[in-house]
């Protein structure tokens, strides 16, 4: 049905795209993979019309396709729902399933009514007056699929749409992909999880770096072929050798809203791994820990500010890289220095040279690629941005490092990459505490396991882990 | 073969200067009075004034901030600076407390900005009716005049037979652009102005930093304030209206984003020499000012258009 051939797209003198294929059929789901950077969202964003490609043809029921932008593509039926949501928080369901195709009055009635009846064909029960604000994250990316769907699209486009999505929500979406399969609409479907892939999908696309590297139907291929074919060796899960952790390094005593009042002692080359679902006091930790919330002390000395933490040896790798972590306008090397200023500058002034040895340190103790230090973050994938802020956190030399998702939406490759980091980190007496939803990398990483629930500690575990248990601690089923 | 990517980064680095220069080519083409060394180097005596304040608003715009009292103050540290001067005070001492007066209200500024959370335009705003009003009382109205001839030097005097404002405004400039580009506190404002949560994670002191940005605009205005009272050998508590636009202005024009984090003080000069060129170009041909007026409100517009259309093609 739609057809790309010899896809090129350049940014600059770097091509993300080198020259790919893909063809989808009516009524398939295709998944397309690859590490961060492989050039996945770039082939869509060009399907999407966001981007026009520099070569290579389109073609849709065989006619040439050239599209002028996103609002052509979307005419077309091509529609894509991205990572980021797109939707109004201020408007309601029903306006922002129908922005754009609202004219002069609008009839409330009518408008809702038909809100409504999309909203029961992506089997949400929400009010289409509620105000999109107002709902979770994984009710607003379905209600942007709906939104797709109001649109009579052909093609949809899904990337990484369960990343930020409870498994029931995760559910949801599939129950909706597989509805529209069954209307003939094409869904190319972008994930890192090999699981959902192999669940959903028809066929499966792999990309590296700027090509494709095969195109198979599911039934033909193993979840460890797709794995190698995407990072061209083999990988295996993360799991460090056993290590025992030193004298006691921190005595932490905090508290904050939502968070029962908690202490607990952190030693040298320990790697803490906090675990529990979104609002069960995890993340809180953290946050206290640093500075940003409650209240917190170090072997009874007060930790007030990031400043105050940063200045024991004590440094966060937040969970949102473009939010929190990084300043996508500067440069890679401007960016590891964030944290450093002090060192790096004498009398206020930048020692150049300082800086540039620090960034080409980091930038080859991490891999970073394109390992080019003038290059602007924004233009990195999210696996090498996410890199550069470990990287920043790392160059303040601390004693403690609080991790909070590290690896959330990196690749296969950058994830083990940064699990050896890490490992590396505790083998040279750091003390880590390390929060995540991902029970494989605290089960892989940790010494220790506090699992949170209800604002408190709920359970402490220690080696051998079994992922299971860690999940029934997580989710309450223990106390079932 | 130049590839059309080329020509873009091309025109992103220089296009400013592209523009400044086609500007200068068509306004002597239109008047052959306008490419002589003394109207050149009076378009840059124009300038310098509204430079000197542009300097400190390009680093209060990097920080994401901005600052609209700058006219007020003006008119209150020039007539402080000419009051105490005349009052028998000797005369430096009298600028440097100008200047001292001018850092601290800025100051001021910076502290409620940074510390109270409320919206820089606020803030300043009502600085701009504050200042004024100090301008007012302290005048009661009237224009200092009788000052000391120190004051006349940095307005008219000439140095290597360049005028004094020129070089104050040249030397104004390279401080600013060292302080951006080559220290700790320069990096902290842009990583503030561009992305304020991940500068606070990373230890930056973010309140401190924002204080200092308008601090240092309200010296910079305190400056520009001395310079114009010795041009005019008198100082006005009227002085400085609008003048906050003025600068605001050669900062956008010079490809500073208004959203912070990106943007530097040489581009700012172009933006001051291109709004000046204009101006001084439309007074050869003998434009009514009134439609003067309109003209450089048109130029400011095709300058934010441009700097859109360049950011949306980075964003893509």
């Amino acid at each position: 049905m739609l057809e790309m051939r010899g896809v090129v797209k350049r940014f600059g003198s770097v091509a993300a795209l080198k020259g790919v294929d893909l063809a989808l059929r009516p009524g398939e789901i295709h998944a397309l993979v690859g590490e961060n950077g492989a050039g996945k969202s770039t082939l869509m964003k060009v399907l999407a019309g966001v981007w026009q490609p520099d070569e290579g043809v389109l073609t849709l029921d065989g006619q040439r396709l050239a599209l002028s932008g996103v609002a052509d593509a979307k005419r077309r039926g091509i529609v894509m729902v991205y990572q980021e949501l797109t939707l109004v928080p201020e408007l309601s369901v029903a306006e922002n399933l129908f922005l754009g195709r609202l004219r002069g009055l609008v009839n409330y009635r009518e408008l809702n009514e038909r809100a409504t009846a999309l909203l029961k064909e992506v089997d949400l029960t929400l009010s289409p007056k509620a105000l999109v604000g107002n709902l979770s994250i994984g009710e607003q990316q379905l209600i942007e699929i709906a939104g797709a769907l109001a649109q009579q699209g052909r093609i949809l486009i899904l990337d990484e749409p369960t990343a930020a999505l409870s498994a029931a929500e995760s559910e949801r979406l599939f129950k909706l992909i597989a509805a529209f399969k069954e209307r003939g609409v094409s869904v190319v479907y972008i994930s890192h999880r090999l699981e959902e892939i192999f669940r959903l999908a028809d066929r499966v696309t792999v990309l590296r770096d700027g090509e494709r590297v095969a195109t198979e139907a599911i039934s033909e291929i193993t979840p460890e072929r797709v794995v190698q074919l995407m990072v061209g060796r083999s990988v295996r899960r993360y799991q460090r050798a056993a290590r025992k952790p030193g004298a006691a390094l921190a005595d932490f005593v905090l508290h904050a809203k939502g968070l029962a009042p908690t202490r607990f002692t952190l030693h040298r080359g320990e790697i803490i791994g906090l675990a529990g679902v979104v609002g069960s006091g995890r993340s809180r930790v953290l946050s206290a820990l640093f500075g940003l919330e409650g209240e917190a002390s170090w072997n009874g000395h007060p930790l007030r500010t990031p400043r105050d933490a940063i200045a024991r040896g004590m440094v966060l790798v937040p969970a949102d890289r473009k939010t929190q972590g990084l300043v996508l306008e500067l440069c890679v090397r401007e960016n590891l220095a964030l944290a450093t200023l002090g060192r790096l500058s004498r009398l206020g002034v930048m020692r150049a040279a300082a800086e540039r040895a620090q960034a080409s340190r980091w930038i080859s103790r991490l891999s970073l690629r394109p390992p080019d230090p003038e290059k602007t973050v924004r233009e990195l994938s999210g696996g090498n941005q996410q890199k550069v802020v470990v990287g920043k956190a790392l160059a303040t030399e601390p004693t403690v490092l609080l991790m909070d998702e590290p690896t959330r939406g990196v690749d296969v490759g950058a994830r083990a990459e940064l699990y050896q980091v890490i490992d590396q980190l505790a083998e040279q007496g750091l003390g880590l505490l390390l929060s995540s939803s991902d029970t494989e990398e605290l089960t892989g990483l940790a010494d220790r396991i506090f699992v949170f629930r209800g604002g408190r500690i709920a359970a402490e575990l220690s080696p051998p882990f079994d992922d299971e248990e860690v999940v029934r601690h997580v989710t309450g089923a223990i106390l079932a | 073969m130049l590839p059309a990517q080329f020509w873009r980064n091309l025109f992103g680095r220089f296009g400013l200067l592209l523009a400044l220069l086609l500007l200068v080519g068509a306004m002597s083409l239109l008047s052959e009075r306008f490419l002589t060394p003394s109207n050149i180097i009076n378009v840059l005596r124009q300038i310098s004034i509204n430079a000197i304040i542009a300097c400190g608003m390009t680093v209060v715009i990097i920080g994401r901030g901005i600052d609209l009292s700058v006219g007020s103050l003006l008119a209150f540290t020039g007539v402080l600076g000419a009051g105490l001067a005349v009052s028998g005070i000797n005369p430096y001492l009298a600028i440097g407390a100008a200047l001292g007066v001018g850092l601290v209200l800025g100051a001021f500024n910076g502290a409620l900005v940074a510390y109270t959370r409320i919206a820089p335009f606020i803030v300043t705003l009502a600085g701009l009716t504050i200042f004024r009003g100090m301008a007012l009382a302290y005048t009661d109205g009237r224009p200092i005049t009788g000052l000391p001839p120190i004051f006349f030097t940095l307005g008219n005097g000439l140095l290597l037979g360049i005028p004094v404002p020129i070089w104050i405004m040249a030397a104004f400039i390279l401080l600013t652009h060292f302080i951006l580009r080559y220290t700790a506190l320069g990096r902290a404002i842009y990583a503030i102005g561009g992305n304020e949560e991940a500068a606070r994670l990373s230890g930056i002191p973010v309140p401190r930093v924002q204080l200092f940005c308008f601090a240092f605009s309200g010296l910079a205005t305190a400056l520009a304030a001395m310079v114009l009272t010795g041009r005019l050998n008198s100082a006005q508590p009227s002085a400085g209206v609008m003048f906050e636009l003025d600068a605001i202005a050669a900062v956008v024009v010079g490809g500073t984003s208004l959203f912070g984090g990106r943007g530097g003080v040489f581009g700012t000069l172009v933006g001051a020499l291109i709004i000046g060129v204009i101006n001084n170009g439309m007074n050869l041909l003998g434009v009514p000012s009134f439609y003067q007026q309109i003209v450089k409100g048109g130029v400011i517009l095709a300058a934010l258009l441009i700097d859109r259309l360049l950011a949306r093609r980075r964003e893509s």
